[in-house]
């Protein structure tokens, strides 16, 4: 036996009290955990999402945002965009949210209203973020009932490459399955523009135009110069939907901050509470500890220490539930894309947040028992 | 400081609730090393205090008071007097329930540099001379009084103090419980060649050791060698 064995030994002589101190810190932890996890997934996304997607510039009609657009858009205004200076190379894309035929009416792919679908060139599709080597199959051609789907939406519609889907009432066949590591991307599907433009009488109309600038050229000032020439145009650069969801991402980091502090102030009530019991119940084993020749030193350690492997043993729980949490909720709702990144930041925070609510907690019960007057202590009842 | 004496006590005050109660009021005493001491007295008479002063777990308002060639009165690092000079036997036994036997004698010496093979070995040789060799990894809810008792005395023992002070230490027991205690306590008093100072109001136990004082309202009023 040693020092440290008895550190370690004594928090759990009261196991009910000591587990419930342990709960309480442990359900904070998890939090901290389980939002850490899907932000960096959701930021990891992002990234891919911006590598991925080719064109850097995504042109819709002012008033409009480049997640929700509606076909208002011609191929005229396509050849305006291509004509430019600095644009290497431009094309049209269609967009529409669909249901899929009513057996799967349940499963959904991104978003709320149902399955989406792309139509564009197939020549083009890099300029939408996926090349050729993303996908497993073949590209759809323009004339045949053809498409190609997302990993995830493939997984969540149960297909494969040979099935077919029915859209506006057509029968289409899945010619290949793409992964670009987007899970908005990932989620949705890709077909011929003519053809997603004639079910949805959509001729000649695109609802946004994906702009590939030259190597030399400024993304910003080509983007400016789309805007001040057609007025009735609005753009969006892959920095500003960068800076669009690292924004939304900063209120997410914020609120796990407040979580923290949260769970800091929560679990240092009920570790003091733990410890300061603790203390009381052991008052006369602490003056015998100073009659047989201990420091009040070594008392106020032991003690410190006491409460710390209450509130690290909570953060193992804590993160280990926080990690099963996020991973069983992503399986069980099928969302593939969105990988949880475990970063070095997220346990350090975790842990860092366990040993702070330790050493507040514990601070004031190991002082006092420091302090304690050995023969006061020793006459305890 | 006589050589002979380990403890030399001298005008000795102490009071509690701000002068109200005087507990130890000009006590003069010196005991000799290896020599056997009971403190007899009446509750409330002073001899607890006494012992705690000699134990250096309370403080002197007057007086000196020198336990094994340390000045008290000035010593600040008082922890390692007690834990290099001092063996405590308390009435109660107030050993630590969750740890073994074992492991209960062992806590005192986790103040000393000894590696933990050491520390088990002491503790084992001690726990040997108290017959508790079968029962190192019960705990001690599972022991009887006296065993607890005799567990208390190896813990007391272990750091090789130069004195044991011993408070009622069968006060909680039978007497034939509280008899095999006694025996033990003076036969490890021989064996260990410590110096015995026990606290006691029974004067049939007071009268077992070498040396009797009484105490009364926080002085000494007799002193009588035992034959």
């Amino acid at each position: 036996m040693n020092y440290l064995g008895l550190i370690l030994k004594n928090p759990f002589r009261n196991k009910t009290r000591a587990s419930l101190a342990i709960v309480g810190i442990a359900i904070g932890i998890a939090t901290i955990v389980a939002l850490g996890l899907v932000t960096s997934a959701l930021q990891s996304s992002t990234e891919t999402t911006l590598k991925a997607g080719q064109a850097e510039i995504t042109v819709m009609t002012n008033g409009s945002n480049s997640f929700q657009s509606s076909a208002d858009l011609n191929l005229t205004q396509l050849d305006n965009v291509k004509a430019i200076s600095g644009v290497k190379d431009a094309t049209g894309v269609l967009t529409e949210r669909v249901n899929l035929n009513s057996s799967s009416s349940s499963s959904q792919g991104f978003g709320p209203s149902g399955f989406s679908v792309t139509g564009i060139d197939s020549s083009k599709l890099t300029l939408a973020g996926i090349n050729a080597s993303s996908i497993n199959g073949t590209i759809y051609s323009g004339s045949a009932n053809e498409i190609i789907i997302g990993k995830t939406a493939a997984a969540n519609q149960n297909k494969t490459i040979g099935d077919t889907v029915t859209l506006y009432n057509q029968t289409f066949k899945i010619v290949g399955i793409y992964e670009t590591g987007s899970f908005m991307t990932d989620g949705g599907a890709y077909m011929s523009l003519s053809k997603l433009q004639n079910l949805t009488s959509n001729s000649n109309k695109i609802s946004n135009i994906l702009v590939k600038v030259n190597a030399n050229a400024n993304v910003t000032q080509v983007s400016q110069e789309i805007t001040d020439t057609y007025p009735d145009l609005a753009t969006t650069t892959a920095l500003d939907q960068a800076k669009m969801v690292n924004n939304l991402l900063s209120v997410v980091n914020t609120a796990t901050w407040a979580i923290s502090l949260l769970a800091i102030v929560i679990g240092g009530v009920g570790v003091i509470n733990t410890m300061i019991m603790s203390v009381y119940e052991r008052t006369r084993e602490i003056g015998v500890l100073k009659a047989v020749g201990w420091t009040s030193k070594r008392i106020l350690g032991m003690i410190l220490g006491e409460s710390i492997v209450i509130t690290l043993t909570a953060a193992v729980v804590g993160t280990i539930v926080g990690t099963v949490l996020v991973e069983g909720g992503l399986m069980i709702y099928g969302i593939t894309a969105l990988k949880p990144v475990f970063t070095l930041d997220l346990f350090v925070r975790a842990f860092g947040v366990a040993l702070l609510v330790g050493v507040i907690g514990g601070i004031y019960p190991a002082y006092r028992a420091s302090r304690l007057a050995p023969t006061e202590a020793l006459r305890y009842e | 400081m006589n050589n002979e004496n380990i403890i030399e006590i001298h005008k000795l005050k102490k009071s509690y609730d701000k002068g109200k109660i005087k507990a130890l009021n000009g006590i003069d005493l010196e005991i000799k090393k290896g020599e056997f001491v009971s403190i007899i007295g009446p509750s409330g008479s002073g001899k607890s205090t006494l012992l705690n002063m000699l134990g250096a777990l309370d403080t002197a308002d007057e007086g000196t008071i020198n336990v094994a060639g340390v000045d008290l009165t000035k010593s600040r690092d008082l922890s390692q007097f007690r834990s290099k000079e001092i063996g405590f036997v308390f009435q109660l036994h107030n050993l630590i329930p969750n740890l073994t036997v074992l492991e209960n004698v062992q806590i005192p010496m986790l103040e000393t540099p000894l590696s933990s093979e050491k520390r088990e070995e002491r503790a084992m040789e001690l726990l040997k001379s108290v017959q508790l060799e079968d029962k190192i990894n019960q705990r001690p809810t599972k022991l009887s009084g006296g065993q607890r008792q005799r567990v208390a005395i190896a813990r007391a023992l272990v750091n090789h103090p130069s004195i044991v002070l011993a408070d009622e230490p069968t006060g909680s027991l039978d007497s034939k419980t509280g008899d095999i205690i006694l025996d033990l306590l003076k036969d490890l008093h021989k064996k260990e060649n410590v110096t015995l100072v026990m606290v006691t109001h029974e004067p049939y136990v007071a009268n077992l050791a070498e040396r009797s004082i009484t105490v009364k309202d926080g002085k000494i009023i007799e002193e009588k060698i035992n034959t």
